[in-house]
């Protein structure tokens, strides 16, 4: 019988940042459409798990559930995913739920992403506009550089690309590929451009675009199918240039 | 602009070297090295005549030292503090790149052993002066025809793959069109230097000349 029809979901939990990660199993009623962000609603109606033990309501983040917010990235049946995108009806059972293991974990499902951010503040991902007097109108931007900045302009700082890169790791402080791509949005904007010289020297430092090891996973799991590896490749040829090149000609 | 003189770039300039080694002089010198030994494919006196050419440079020893040695030990040994800094998932992420990444590190650190090995039986026991003879005894052993076999293709995997990493790594193949053809390229290079490594062993092996006709 389809309305007698359950939903499996299986939730790693933590209490707080330092404490030991344990499961719990609830059994929810299927409804048509239902997405992982519902399955969580769910559970917070009703915090009873599948053997009847009342618990909390889970922790997570989210916020548009439209996947341009970018906060309910988790591990979804062991992916990097958005739980607003990932529907029931086509994720195998029981739906294992973890939060992503490069961030650290605030609560449940709920990870701290502040890593991105310093890292988005080491390379000056903003275009500087303000001065102690009127800078007027800044340069124009040619078609077919918007063309280019779009899809780079779509990130939504969600990690995803952070959490299945084997170069990001507690050996490693390497930054990311969203941050690289952000450099690259910014450098191209005419005004951005002005300060293209010190993002890239950020993007040298330890931790910066030398860590890519193209294993190019960042490609495959980016939600908002930004051209990663494209962006690293550009940045790339930027950065060594700057580095070997500089010395010599400027 | 300032502080971005006194950054420290140390990281990414060694990182980079790494890159540049891995292409220019080792995998050139690879290139080298399979061009001369395909010299046994046309007879044991050819082989010989190029070996002992080789032998006989000026400035041998400086020669095999920067250009050889020293790059290597540093790809290598580089190689492996890169892999030590990585943690491969490609049973989470079971994706073509991902797996490439992980193959890499294990051929590397195959061909990284096997050359020494290599260097130990063909330069150092026989003093820097190998002959056809000398590889043709060692390979009787099924050991050493087993090890010579795993290294040559490990050794042209890791060049294949290590192509497309660098033209990716060095914005040299930006577009996904010219990443998709640097893969092409690093896949041709690798299976043809897998076909070539393994015709020259089994040449030393079996005595076996296939291009002897020339001197007919």
């Amino acid at each position: 019988m389809p309305d007698a029809k359950e939903v499996i979901v299986r939730v790693k939990r933590q209490v707080s940042p330092k404490g030991t990660p344990y499961w719990e199993e609830f059994a929810l009623p299927w409804r048509p459409a239902m997405n992982v962000i519902i399955c969580l609603r769910d559970i917070a109606e009703n915090p009873v798990t599948r053997e009847g033990q009342r618990t909390t309501p889970i922790s997570y983040d989210s916020n548009c559930l439209e996947e341009v917010c970018g906060s309910c990235a988790m591990l979804i049946n062991g992916k990097a995913r958005m739980a607003c995108s990932a529907l029931v009806d086509k994720l195998d059972q029981p739906i294992r739920l973890e939060p992503f293991s490069k961030f650290p974990v605030v609560r449940d499902l709920a990870v701290d992403r502040q890593f991105m951010f310093e890292s988005l503040k080491r390379v000056k991902s903003w275009i500087p506009i303000d001065g102690t007097y009127d800078l007027g109108e800044g340069p124009r931007m040619a078609p077919e550089t918007q063309e280019k900045a779009y899809p780079l302009s779509r990130c939504i700082s969600c990690g995803s690309c952070l959490e299945v890169c084997p170069q990001v790791n507690d050996n490693n402080k390497f930054i990311g590929a969203a941050i690289i791509s952000q450099v690259r949005l910014f450098n191209m904007h005419p005004t951005g451009a002005m300060h293209a010289k010190e993002r890239i020297a950020a993007l040298m430092e330890p931790g910066g675009i030398q860590d890519c090891a193209n294993a190019q996973n960042c490609v495959k799991a980016c939600p908002k199918d930004i051209p990663l590896t494209e962006s690293i490749a550009e940045m790339n040829r930027q950065a060594w240039k700057q580095a070997l090149v500089g010395w010599l000609v400027g | 602009m300032s502080r971005t003189a006194t950054r420290s770039e140390t990281d990414y300039l060694l990182r980079k070297l790494h890159s540049f080694t891995g292409v220019i002089p080792v995998g050139a010198f690879l290139a080298e090295h399979f061009w001369s030994n395909s010299y046994a494919l046309v007879s044991r006196a050819q082989y010989d005549a190029k070996s002992q050419e080789l032998q006989t440079i000026p400035f041998r020893v400086a020669v095999e030292w920067l250009f050889i040695f020293l790059p290597m030990l540093y790809h290598g040994g580089y190689g492996i503090y890169i892999w030590l800094r990585g943690k491969s998932n490609i049973s989470a992420y079971p994706w073509v790149g991902n797996w490439l990444y992980t193959t890499q590190r294990y051929t590397g650190l195959i061909a990284f052993a096997y050359i020494g090995w290599h260097l130990y039986t063909e330069r150092w026991l026989t003093h820097g002066k190998s002959t056809y003879t000398d590889v043709e005894d060692l390979l009787q052993n099924p050991y050493a025809l087993a090890f010579m076999f795993i290294g040559v293709l490990a050794s042209s995997f890791h060049l294949g793959v290590g192509i497309w990493n660098f033209l990716c790594k060095w914005g040299l193949a930006a577009t996904v069109k010219a990443q998709r053809a640097a893969g092409a390229l690093g896949a041709t290079v690798g299976f043809a230097f897998s076909v070539i490594g393994v015709l020259i062993v089994l040449s030393f092996w079996l005595n076996w000349h296939p291009f002897d006709f020339y001197l007919k």
